[in-house]
């Protein structure tokens, strides 16, 4: 095993990580805009850079159009969050966030209010999933604005500062379920190569307190 | 006295973490199971003093396997170690029979308390 790859139990541990990780984030969107996350057991796949916007397309070929919220994050643990829906679920958010009659869907106002509710779920997802595995491994990361893509092909840029297309990656996936709108979503954080040597030192660290 | 417990979670890690918080002035005999279907059999079978149960997890969830659980044995005593701490998923342990509801990760300090809730019951239970 070298250092630019992760061991099974590296995984198990990476699991189990964002599996808190998206417990603490559920927990916090349920109390701000009260509703009840359904969540998954998170995926962990270590794929190379260069395959990263294919395997994205393929993820969402059946969905059409699809929204996006992404976020780089950066540390040690540094890389990309992509908050993925299938088009037109940030319509059915909107209410959650404002108790007032949503536009006219089409219109300019109701675009814009669908941007703000995906910018809103997906700040508060994306930030508390990422720090708390940040603060697990004990590091503390700085956040870019959130870019929000709207009913728009899965045409996923990752950016070359931090996905060298040489490199490998770590996939961390989650499906969740807004039971009350019958809305599915992913939630992909996609870790540097950079960031799997730290990575490997930060997980054995992380178990050390329970030896 | 508690002396057997079961430790059902998906995560073989998280088993291992969380067998590591169990204090270890007393020998105690540990089962797991790797999922609630897994975990109702198993239950069935040894009879643990306590079970620690996950709630996420495949073939069948911590909620419907504890209340499998409870439903064979009313006096069964299971605590949720759960990362799933939202509070309608807590009011669904706790309404389905949980003793009690912890949050992962768990800290020795967490499961030593647990564990004393647990052994107070059981000790009240005829």
């Amino acid at each position: 095993m070298n250092n630019t790859q992760i061991s099974e139990e590296e995984r198990d541990i990476l699991q189990e990580i964002m599996n808190i990780a998206f417990g603490q984030a559920a927990a916090e969107l349920a109390e701000i805009i009260n509703i009840f996350v359904v969540l998954s057991i998170p995926y962990i796949r270590m794929i190379e850079a260069v395959d990263l916007p294919d395997y994205i397309r393929t993820e969402f070929s059946e969905f059409g159009n699809i929204s996006i919220v992404e976020q780089n994050f950066w540390g040690d643990f540094k890389g990309t969050a992509l908050l993925i829906f299938p088009a037109g679920s940030g319509k059915e958010l909107i209410s959650l966030l404002d108790d007032t009659p949503p536009p006219v869907a089409g219109s300019q106002s109701s675009d814009i209010l669908e941007k703000e509710t995906l910018m809103e779920v997906g700040n508060i997802l994306i930030g508390a999933c990422v720090g708390k595995v940040a603060e697990l491994l004990k590091d503390v990361v700085t956040y870019s604005p959130p870019r929000v893509i709207v009913e728009d092909h899965p045409d996923i840029m990752m950016p070359k500062t931090l996905f060298d297309p040489t490199n490998s990656a770590i996939i961390l996936k989650t499906i969740f379920c807004f039971n009350e709108r019958d809305v599915h979503g992913f939630l992909f954080l996609i870790t540097s190569h950079k960031s799997v040597a730290w990575l490997k030192t930060a997980l054995a660290d992380f178990m050390k307190q329970y030896e | 006295m508690i002396r057997k417990i079961l430790i059902v979670d998906d995560s073989p890690i998280s088993r291992k973490i969380l067998k590591s918080c169990i204090p270890k002035d007393r020998e105690y005999e540990f089962v797991e199971a790797g999922d609630g279907l897994a975990a109702v059999e198993s239950y069935k079978k040894q009879q643990p003093d306590v079970t620690f149960m996950d709630l996420t997890m495949p073939v069948m969830d911590g909620i419907t396997s504890l209340a499998e659980i409870r439903k064979y044995d009313a006096a069964a005593v299971v605590i949720v170690l759960t990362a799933d701490i939202q509070t309608k998923s807590i009011d669904k342990a706790l309404n389905a029979g949980a003793l009690l509801v912890v949050k992962k990760p768990p800290t020795r300090e967490r499961i030593q308390d647990a564990l004393s809730k647990a052994e107070s019951v059981r000790r009240k239970t005829p």
